[in-house]
């Protein structure tokens, strides 16, 4: 599995994924059964030599009666199979609509054109932690993800972990998951959003608790102390247009509009979960992400070599 | 080549050629546009109660109430053209080409002191279409409706100048009792409205 | 006829002699409108519905073409092919000229065809508003392709959900050109519903009795009436999304009391049952294949249809099953589950029966008869997975992925299109007095059925492998390459088919053997008359004893006389039993019709500029419709006098 993490239904490491593609095995097999059975009677039917007179017109009353029974049949049979479908299914939901716990961890998810702002809930202010786009929850305990739209409609999905849940504007809802072992898991926004809903990803990553209090702890700590490069580099963010947009704590930018950079190095991906966030991606991002991701809300920028590379050297000291 | 012989079996040269009611496809015609209308304002008033139950506070604050009484009253002049309508419609199948125009005339009379009447209302509102959503519901519902009624306007006028100038065809007496038809059902759409946008309790109570 | 009845004439030649002159005498009263200015004031259906036809066909190749072009830069991961504002415009383009500009048009359009013909009747009972409805349709896609070159295509999806498409994230006229488009074709679908409801209940010919009405009519009926209480959910919708675009309404803005979630009720009122609205055409057109090509009645008359019947009620419970992703209530939820699940009962309905018909039938493997085989491969995957698609919580993972997609073209292209090219291929000789040729017919067919599979099936798993539906592009590492590519190279396998078989009809329509009265033995009145169909359809209106009525016609088939033909008159029948009830004239050519369809055109079209436009086009509109209305004392009316 590359950086961009386990992303198949039919790869279930979330309790609720692993019930849903219980139910899909069930259906397949059913429905197989059901596409081969109407395959067979049609191979036989227009196989066959019929015994009637080949006049046109109805058939002769004897094969009518006869054909009654078994169209009557198949249709009974139907209503059965759909009725046990119909049980699994309502069942299947129940189950997966149980989830949940008292003092779980609370994440609220906010879908914005085209990045998920994410921000770990807590009485204490203090202990609020704002990321973007990579979510870190710990493996075998459930978390609550709590959604809404800072524009319009998302659909917030983790494939491997559990079905969907649309981000509407003026409806917030919420949704329990559970990872039941540590991985990265991709997710996605599975509701068309314009432009770069293609590039709208994300990742969970599910960590042992003990792994998971540390980097919360290390979200908590602000950025180390910055190397005179560095520091030339949070100038000219602070003076650049970066600093109307995005918030990074330690720094005089508190913009709003764009992800919170405060641990950007911390994080594996850039770009909603589009590219590793490695050195190359970063600088070419920052100069141009309009080539990257055509349309989305952060314009070029033009920087000399120097600036780009003071830029990016105070943005990778964001651990 | 040689056709298919045929046998005559029925003669229908002397059935008539107008018919009353259903029997007439035109009926079926309008009773079509009713049904496409009435849903499409029965989904309306759907979308009204949605929004109504999503929103907290119903109708939103500073929405004053234009008075029970010219909201009735309107309303009532509205069902009273239906009395004319009705009267048109019964001249129509009697073939009195007069009776037909005086009723015509009284009640476009009556539609268009409606339709005054109901410009009088909305300008005492206190809102407009794009206040909130209700302010839209309102009126776009009341837009929609006038529609019809200008309509109803311009056909009454149409038939009252067929009918003095000719030529009068015998099936324009059917056209006649299906527009009659037609009024009541834009009144009765009306009627429903009022009973949900005046009396909805939501609205009786900020009354009190 | 004349008003003498044939029946009081002797010998042979006296015969023979007056119906010819009787022949005469119609083809002058039912003479099609001629020339450039006859192609405006034309009334009759069989000329329209050829119009619908061909007009929905060249939308097909576009919407198609666009299809192609999304599969190739699908194809791989990370292409450049198209951009996101081009993808974007070009899949709303695809879905919005797929259902709208082509599937519910092409059905209805042979709706206009053939139901006159299949209830014996010599046109629609309102032939102008059937030219008004064509002209409105035509300037509604002629205005969608128009914006889609001049790079104002539509680019919010299909359904166009708010608030994206609304004013705030949709700026400029790209929405205002689909909610529009989605406006005209409303009003013709809505149109075209009650002339075809109107024909089916007082126009058949005497006899044919609510229970041997033709399975395809029945189809017919049980889809205008669908049309007639789900298109107007999606008019009033794209009304309040062009007022809040144009005045700043709130319908949808959460901000001012407004709700995004009723676009989407609303939008999938209408949105199901257009499902539907274009299926059970479909099925019309499976029974009435399967009965000529079986040499059978189709089996179970009366459970195919009480299913079409069941189908369009139940078609209007199963909107919320789109809109489970939403988080609605559990129970809510069970019962669209249980609805959806439900409507499985009245499709398997229809298979069984067809696999009844099959079971006893002298089988002809002609080109239609292979459609109607894919259509029930094709179908009862896309049905199946739409059962699954009913299960809320398999629901959440596979919505709005590429399972949906794959699921919808099984329903819709195996369910629908399928259906379709197999009609066309059986009604081509009844429209065109030509035969397609047969082999190039099976080419096409085994083309287009290994293209589609290959196409669609690949992109369930892409679906169940996590791919979300209207992205432009995707990771390679997402591992979705491989099944992408097989996927594109299906979609030329298929575009190719289509290709072979328009081809198909374009040559045949100059070369084919000439088709005579009817090249397959069938059983509908369509038949019985000239390939293509004289004007007045049929010179003496026939009239029916069973559901096959030609089967039973032998050496002499009843026929009803006494209509004049010295003016367009109809036979009305009564709705039950079909029993003469009284004639009716009906109106010939006239340009007024297509003067009310500019009129519409001005009026939607400026209204996406200005709130005048309303006011404004009433001015042409109330013109036309006057000019319409006012008697002209010329059709034969008796005329009424003033009573003194």
């Amino acid at each position: 599995m590359s950086w961009i993490g386990f992303h198949s239904v039919l790869h279930a490491h979330g309790i609720e994924a692993v019930r849903i593609g219980r139910l899909w095995w069930l259906m397949l097999s059913v429905c197989s059964a059901v596409f081969l059975l109407v395959l067979l009677a049609t191979g036989i039917a227009v196989t066959r030599r019929p015994q009637e007179s080949g006049l046109p017109g109805p058939l002769p009353p004897q094969g009518r009666l006869r054909r009654n029974r078994v169209v009557a049949g198949a249709i009974g049979l139907t209503a059965v199979t759909l009725f046990v479908l119909l049980i699994a299914s309502v069942s299947t939901g129940r189950a997966v609509a149980s989830l949940g716990a008292s003092n779980a961890t609370v994440i609220k998810v906010i879908g914005h054109q085209w990045w998920w702002e994410v921000k770990y809930q807590n009485p204490r202010p203090d202990r609020i932690v704002t990321t973007a786009n990579e979510i870190h929850i710990p493996a075998g305990r459930p978390v609550l993800i709590e959604l809404a739209s800072a524009d319009i409609i998302h659909s917030f999905w983790v494939p491997s972990l559990h079905g969907k849940r649309d981000l509407i504007p003026g409806h917030d809802s919420a949704l329990w998951i559970e990872a039941d072992r540590p991985g990265v898991y991709r997710g996605f926004c599975a509701e068309f959003c314009g432009h770069q809903h293609a590039h709208m990803g994300l990742l969970v990553i599910a960590d042992p608790p003990e792994r998971y209090a540390a980097w919360y702890a290390a979200q908590l700590r602000p950025p180390p102390p910055a190397a005179p490069l560095q520091q030339r580099g949070r100038q000219i963010v602070e003076s650049a247009p970066c600093a109307r947009c995005h918030t990074i704590q330690g720094s005089q930018a508190t913009g709003s509009l764009g992800p919170d950079l405060t641990h950007l190095a911390s994080r594996r991906t850039i770009a909603a979960a589009t590219l590793p966030n490695i050195h190359e991606n970063l600088s070419g991002w920052i100069l141009d992400p309009q080539t990257l991701k055509p349309g989305c809300q952060m314009p070029a920028n033009s920087l000399s070599a120097a600036d780009l590379q003071a830029v990016t050297a105070y943005l990778e000291s964001l651990r | 080549m040689k056709r298919r012989p045929t046998t005559p079996v029925i003669d229908v040269s002397n059935l008539p050629t107008t018919a009353f009611g259903q029997r007439d496809p035109l009926w079926w015609g309008v009773a079509g546009v009713m049904c496409i209308e009435g849903t499409m304002f029965a989904l309306m008033l759907a979308s009204y109660f949605y929004l109504r139950g999503g929103a907290h506070v119903w109708p939103p604050p500073g929405v004053i109430h234009p008075g029970l009484g010219i909201t009735t009253g309107n309303l009532a002049l509205l069902l009273l053209s239906i009395l004319p309508m009705h009267l048109a419609a019964q001249a129509a199948e009697r073939q009195d080409l007069a009776k037909i125009r005086l009723w015509l005339v009284v009640s476009t009379v009556l539609f268009v002191a409606f339709l005054a009447l109901r410009i009088s209302i909305m300008h005492r509102l206190t809102f407009r279409w794009d206040s909130h959503a209700y302010g839209s519901l309102i009126w776009t519902t009341v837009g929609l409706h006038t529609v019809h009624v200008v309509t109803g306007i311009v056909e009454n006028l149409l038939f009252i100048a067929v009918l003095t100038r000719g030529p009068v065809e015998d099936k324009l007496m059917d056209d006649l009792r299906l527009n009659s038809m037609y009024w009541y059902f834009v009144v009765a759409c009306w009627a429903l409205f009022y009973g949900v946008f005046y009396l909805d309790p939501g609205l009786l109570g900020t009354l009190r | 006829m004349s008003a003498e009845p044939i029946g009081g004439l002797t010998s042979a030649e006296d015969f023979e002699a007056a119906e010819a002159a009787d022949r005469r005498l119609l083809e002058r009263t039912w003479k099609y409108a001629s020339g450039l200015w006859g192609w405006f004031t034309e009334v009759d259906h069989s000329r329209i519905g050829k119009r619908y036809i061909v007009t929905a066909l060249i939308f097909f190749a576009l919407g198609g073409i666009e299809a192609l072009m999304m599969r190739v830069q699908l194809a791989r991961p990370a292409n450049g092919f198209l951009g996101p504002d081009l993808y974007n415009q070009v899949f709303t383009t695809h879905g919005s000229t797929m259902m709208f500009l082509f599937a519910v048009p092409i059905m209805l359009g042979l709706g206009v065809y053939l139901v006159p013909l299949m209830v014996g009747t010599r046109n629609l009972a309102f032939p102008r508003l059937n030219a008004f409805s064509y002209y409105v349709y035509l300037i509604g896609g002629l205005f969608l392709y128009t914006a889609f070159f001049l790079n104002t295509g539509p680019d919010a999806g299909w359904f166009a959900y708010v608030p994206l498409s609304g004013p705030q994230f949709s700026p400029g006229k790209r929405v205002d050109v689909w909610a529009q488009m989605i406006t005209f074709t409303e009003i013709s679908a809505l149109a075209v519903a009650v002339n075809l409801i109107t024909t089916i209940f007082k126009q058949r010919a005497p006899g044919m009795s609510l229970n041997r009405i033709p399975l395809f009519v029945w189809a017919m009926l049980v889809t205008s009436f669908m049309v007639v209480f789900a298109m107007p959910a999606v008019m009033l919708s794209s009304l309040m999304l062009a007022l809040d675009r144009l005045i700043d309404t709130h319908f949808f803005n959460p901000a001012q009391g407004g709700d995004a979630i009723l676009w989407q009720h609303l939008f999938w009122f209408f949105g199901h049952p257009e499902v539907y609205i274009i299926f059970i055409p479909a099925t019309g057109i499976v029974s009435a294949i399967l009965a000529p090509f079986t040499r059978r009645e189709v089996f179970g008359y009366m459970a195919l249809v009480l299913s079409l019947v069941a189908t369009g009620f139940i078609g209007f419970g199963l909107w919320v099953h789109h809109m489970f992703a939403t988080g609605l209530p559990q129970l809510g939820a069970s019962f669209f589950t249980a609805a959806s699940i439900m409507i499985a009962i009245p499709a398997g309905t229809q298979i069984f029966c067809w696999i009844a018909t099959l079971w006893g039938g002298h089988l002809r493997f002609k080109t239609p008869l292979l459609y109607v085989l894919g259509f029930i491969f094709t179908f009862v995957i896309g049905g199946l997975t739409g059962v699954m698609l009913a299960a809320v919580p398999l629901n959440l993972q596979v919505h709005d992925t590429f399972f949906v997609v794959a699921h919808l073209h099984y329903v819709l292209i195996g369910g629908a299109v399928f259906p379709l090219l197999g009609g066309l291929f059986y009604w081509f000789p009844k429209l065109t007095g030509r035969m397609l040729s047969e082999t190039w017919g099976k080419v096409s067919f085994w083309l287009v059925f290994l293209g589609f599979n290959v196409t669609f099936f690949p992109q369930h798993i892409l679906g169940l492998e996590g791919m979300p539906r209207r992205v432009y592009t995707y990771l390679p590492e997402t591992g979705w390459g491989d099944l992408n590519m097989l996927s594109t190279a299906g979609a030329f396998i298929l575009g190719l088919g289509v290709l072979v078989y328009l081809l198909n009809g374009i040559v045949s329509l100059a070369k084919g053997e000439p088709a005579g009265d009817d090249p397959w033995g069938a059983d509908t009145l369509e038949w019985s008359v000239s390939s293509p169909p004289p004007p007045y359809n049929f010179q003496a209106l026939p009239m029916v004893s069973g559901r096959s009525p030609r089967w039973l016609w032998h050496d002499q088939h009843p026929v009803v006389v006494g209509l004049r033909s010295d003016r367009r008159e109809f036979l009305i029948t009564n709705l039950l039993d079909a029993e003469p009830d009284h004639r009716q004239v009906s109106p010939g050519p006239t340009v007024w019709p297509f003067i009310l369809s500019l009129g519409v055109g001005v009026t939607f079209i400026l209204g996406i500029f200005t709130p005048w436009g309303l006011p404004i086009g009433a001015v042409p509109c109330a013109v036309a419709l006057i000019a319409w209305f006012w008697p002209r004392g010329d059709q034969g009316h008796p005329l009424l006098k003033e009573k003194s």
